[in-house]
């Protein structure tokens, strides 16, 4: 019993952030119809921003999280600005095409100037770990657990009140029908993009603490994001959100009860089993 | 007549290279340069002719790989025969991921192909009793063969580059064969509209899975050669998402759905990436990256794809 709830809790800690990441995913495919493979390395620089934020300054990543999610948001931006919307108008496939460069681009230059080395942050709180009711917890993974939740409430608020995160939903619904009722499609998509990145770059900094960091770890994040975005519905938030929660919960009950090898693999048999069986996701919310 | 021509000059320079260059650098660096265009050969029917992006082309690879190396230690067949049965055995396996892939359309096919391929590296870097797992496979020595009376010296590079250029010749004359035929019609058609394709009587999952049974098979015979050219494989290396990817640039980069355009590719890109490699060791794929955005951004046809306009002909054909 102790077992299983410890298993449960790992889950969700680890849920939470998978969520956060795509939830970055799934509203700028919502948006911009884009499926953006490099979202995992917009993670891994999250994670090296905290990394380096803690070798250099010797800044607490959860605090560098407060410089490094703008900075994110504002090279979110620049991409979509800059690189992404000439390739828009030229369909799923080329821009599928098109980030699965980018990716490759930003992870390579990456491994370029940072080495493959795996780095890892060693925080000095990190290492007895907080043991409420006999399960055990480490405080990095409960910290970043409680700013996931807080980020993702304060952006489902977002989307829902105010204005911005109307025009968002309203240009994911229609883009054109947007246009007309006077959203400024363009200004929204670079938003969009800007707040998924900084989503995939928070995460990355959340996660530092708890993971090995190197150059490519985007490759696995992503697919796993695939995974997770599928499950829970292409272009639903809150489908994204279960499906995080719901992969972390397979992944470490996996691990116990199947076996710690094929815990990835039950994910991607999962993956499968949705896309060809209820193509619009668990909940039945995404486009099919 | 000046595609004949400029085949038939292809053909004699690969053929002469070796006269040129004792280098083994410039040797390995054309045997990499005819293993991508394999590769980028073997995709391109599938993603550019019936435009079927896969991300999981590296399944054929490994299957094939693992089969020509497998056979060969454990069963002691002749890695020549197993070469040729790793192709087969890619295309056997790639009928049931053609099945249930193929009732996916457009992005959601090629997210369904990466999942099938990370499920196989996981099943093969967890089935330690077939595949040793993690350790991989290692040939310490290859069987003696005669060619034409002398001993062939599988030390030297120049033997697995004149099998490179045959392996090349066969891929680039089969993708020349399909362009021509009626399955290169059916495929073209379903790449520009899949639902007119069905309307107009083609069996569209039938030419589909063809396609990439043939794609299957030449990935299946590189994976083969890789094997034999290395003498190691392990997982991480023959499976991973990385081969994958690289393929599709390979293709995309030098000119999707045309017959020259992945060895354009692998010219532009190994070169560049080789020799990268040579003087930094990592981050030889930042141009891969870059090459890949410059393509789809300003010409999404392609190198050759591109250059092929400039060749006199070009006009009166289209």
């Amino acid at each position: 019993m102790a077992t299983l709830i410890q298993t449960i809790v790992s889950g969700v800690l680890t849920g939470s952030l998978y969520a956060m990441i795509a939830v970055g995913l799934t509203i700028v495919f919502g948006v911009m119809r884009i499926i953006n493979m490099a979202h995992g390395d917009m993670v891994m620089l999250g994670m090296f921003g905290a990394y380096w934020g803690y070798a250099l300054w010797h800044l607490d990543p959860f605090v560098s999280a407060l410089l490094w999610v703008p900075l994110m948001f504002v090279f979110g931006m620049g991409v979509q600005r800059l690189l992404l919307r000439k390739i828009l108008p030229s369909g799923e496939l080329n821009t599928l095409l098109y980030t699965a460069g980018l990716s490759l681009l930003i992870a390579n230059l990456a491994l370029f100037f940072w080495t493959g080395d795996y780095r890892t942050i060693n925080l000095p709180y990190a290492l007895a770990p907080a043991r409420p009711f006999g399960i055990s917890i480490p405080l990095p993974a409960a910290i970043a657990f409680a700013i996931a939740i807080v980020i993702t409430a304060v952006l489902y608020l977002f989307l829902s009140r105010t204005d911005t995160g109307r025009a968002i939903r309203a240009t994911a619904q229609n883009p054109d029908s947007a246009a007309l009722m006077g959203v400024d499609v363009g200004r929204i998509d670079m938003i969009t993009f800007g707040l998924g990145t900084a989503l995939a770059g928070a995460a990355g900094v959340l996660l530092a603490p708890s993971l090995y960091l190197y150059p490519t770890v985007g490759e696995i994040l992503v697919v796993k994001c695939f995974v997770i975005v599928v499950l829970g519905g292409l272009g639903s938030v809150p489908g994204a959100i279960a499906g995080g929660v719901l992969l972390g919960l397979v992944e470490s009950l996996g691990a116990v009860y199947v076996s710690v090898p094929y815990k990835d693999t039950i994910g991607f048999v999962l993956f499968l089993l949705v896309l060809l069986f209820r193509p619009a996701g668990l909940f039945g919310v995404g486009r099919s | 007549m000046t595609k004949q021509i400029l085949a038939a000059i292809g053909i004699g320079v690969l053929l002469a290279v070796p006269y040129v260059t004792a280098n083994p650098f410039y040797q390995h660096l054309l045997i990499m340069v005819l293993f991508w265009t394999l590769l980028g050969a073997a995709w391109n029917l599938l993603g550019g002719f019936a435009g079927q992006v896969s991300f999981g082309h590296a399944t054929f690879l490994g299957v094939g790989a693992y089969t020509t190396m497998l056979l060969y230690l454990k069963l002691g067949w002749s890695p020549w025969l197993g070469l040729i049965l790793g192709g087969l055995t890619g295309a056997l396996i790639a009928l049931p991921i053609g099945l249930i892939c193929f009732r996916l359309r457009g992005p959601y096919f090629s997210l369904a192909t990466l999942a099938v391929a990370e499920i196989v590296r996981l099943v093969a870097l967890n089935w330690e009793s077939l595949t040793a797992g993690p350790t991989g496979l290692l040939i310490t020595h290859l069987p003696a063969l005669n060619w034409f009376g002398s001993p062939v010296n599988w030390e030297s590079k120049l033997p697995f580059y004149y099998i490179a250029v045959a392996l090349t010749l066969v891929a680039m004359g089969a993708t020349w064969f399909i362009s021509r035929s009626r399955l290169g019609a059916y495929l073209l058609a379903i790449r520009e509209d899949m639902d007119s394709a069905e309307a107009a009587g083609i069996d569209t999952t039938r030419a589909k899975v063809i396609a990439l049974a043939v794609s299957a098979f030449i990935a299946g015979l590189a994976g083969g050669f890789y094997g034999l050219y290395f003498r190691y494989i392990d997982p991480d290396a023959v499976f991973s998402i990385s081969m994958s990817v690289e393929m599709v640039f390979i293709a995309v980069v030098g000119g999707i759905a045309t017959t020259a355009g992945p060895i354009v590719g692998a010219v532009f890109l190994v070169t560049i990436a080789e020799i990268f490699r040579e003087r930094f060791q990592v981050g030889h794929l930042i141009f891969y990256g870059l090459l890949m955005m410059i393509v789809i951004r300003y010409m999404p046809e392609g190198i050759w794809g591109r250059v092929r306009n400039w060749l006199p002909g070009a006009k009166a054909r289209s």
